[in-house]
């Protein structure tokens, strides 16, 4: 089997597994988020919600770390923020997966396109830092 | 809260159905329900969207990845072009006031339309041309009898170009862009349209991925309202993925074509009158 045959096959594999493993986590997270939000703080939710309607809703960006605490110590704000974080790394983890394979296979066009790609989304957490 | 958590997630259902349903994806639908009629400023439905997109792509790609529709190649060079326009277009999201996003959604809708209508690209290319020979672009397919036929692969570089326009649509307006995507593969690249179809829904995930990190550094990502709307979208697209072979495709491009113009319309006024 020659490389890119062999290249695709991994990649046929497991980047739906990837794919789907993340999206759950996600889904789940977000599902018992709300459940939790509705249970301890449905007044927050609710008050956050009007807020964001009146454009008035202004919140710090929190880190991974921060948002991991704050889930753990039961937190509904955290938890929700969290879940959507866990999604938007599905391209995150997938991009990240194909780069260590193009490395392994040697494959150099490809590992500069998907190290490019890797950056700018990893440069994406930064530029909305700073904009 | 159970009453606005239930009317976004129906929303959200509604938008990522209807979105399936024509091609064009939840997030040219979810954006306008959230502003017009959840009253949701411009920012955060884009936000809010640009998460769902992701969620929807992922779900969608699994099996197109799995089945080999998808052109993993083409997929990951069209990448570099389409997270740059995004990065660019969800930098610009933040500069730009509410009523001009608003005015530049309504004509991007007016664009989908239009693409509807839009016939597909010529027949395939047995052969790429020597830059995409080089990158090894060209795969295989399955024609309407069911035999494996090889394809080739042209026009990279316009393709690139449309595809950082894409990038630049996705992140400014909380969409896929999947109609541009599908066009520069199909009629410029030559791809197959299934294959292109397939590309792109892969490619939507990293460059909406792209846009949804900038505005979730930013803050400005309501989690009150992109949970229930990144569910609902989900669930929406899947069941109207499962139900369109079984629809008149035909009849409902046309309604979707009515329904984009009066929308677009809506939105268009509504920027009007803020600017």
């Amino acid at each position: 089997m020659d490389a890119k045959a062999d290249e695709e096959k991994i990649l046929r594999t497991w980047t739906p597994f990837l794919l789907r493993t993340i999206l759950i986590a996600a889904t789940l997270i977000l599902i018992f988020g709300l459940i939790y939000t509705g249970i301890r703080e449905p007044a927050y939710y609710v008050s956050r919600y009007r807020l964001v309607q009146g454009g008035t809703a202004t919140r710090p960006a929190e880190d991974f770390i921060e948002l991991v605490n704050g889930s753990l110590s039961g937190d509904a704000h955290s938890m929700l923020t969290l879940g959507l974080l866990v999604l938007t790394l599905v391209p995150l983890g997938r991009v990240a997966f194909t780069l260590i394979l193009f490395i392994r296979e040697r494959d150099v066009v490809y590992i500069a396109a998907t190290a490019y790609v890797l950056t700018a989304l990893i440069a994406g957490m930064m530029l909305g830092r700073i904009g | 809260m159970l009453t606005i958590v239930a009317a976004l997630f129906t929303l959200a259902v509604g938008a990522g159905f209807v979105g399936a349903l024509s091609g064009l994806g939840g997030g040219v639908f979810i954006v306008p329900a959230l502003v017009l009629l959840a009253h949701i400023p411009m920012n955060v439905a884009v936000g809010a969207s640009l998460i769902s997109v992701v969620a929807t792509s992922a779900g969608a790609s699994v099996a197109f990845v799995r089945d080999g529709w998808t052109n993993l190649r083409v997929a990951m060079i069209l990448e570099c072009a389409t997270v740059t326009g995004a990065l660019t277009g969800a930098y610009l999201a933040g500069v730009f006031s509410a009523p001009v996003l608003e005015m530049l959604f309504a004509l991007m809708m007016l664009q989908s339309a239009y693409f509807s209508l839009r016939g597909h690209g010529e027949s395939l290319v047995s052969k790429s041309d020597p830059l995409c020979e080089r990158l090894q672009l060209g795969g295989t397919t399955t024609d309407e009898h069911g035999r494996t036929v090889g394809y080739g692969v042209t026009h990279l570089p316009i393709g690139a170009v449309l595809m950082v326009v894409a990038g630049v649509m996705s992140g400014l307006l909380g969409i896929g862009a999947g109609a541009v995507k599908v066009t520069a593969m199909d009629y410029f690249m030559r791809l197959p349209l299934k294959v292109s179809s397939a590309t792109s829904n892969f490619m939507i995930g990293v460059t909406a991925g792209a846009g949804a990190l900038v505005f979730l550094s930013r803050g400005d990502v309501a989690a009150t309202v992109a949970a229930p709307v990144a569910l609902g979208v989900t669930a929406g697209a899947l069941t109207g993925s499962r139900m369109l072979p079984h629809l008149p495709s035909e009849a409902l491009r046309k309604l979707f074509v009515v329904l984009l113009i009066l929308i677009a319309i809506e939105m268009g006024w509504r920027a009007y009158s803020g600017l």
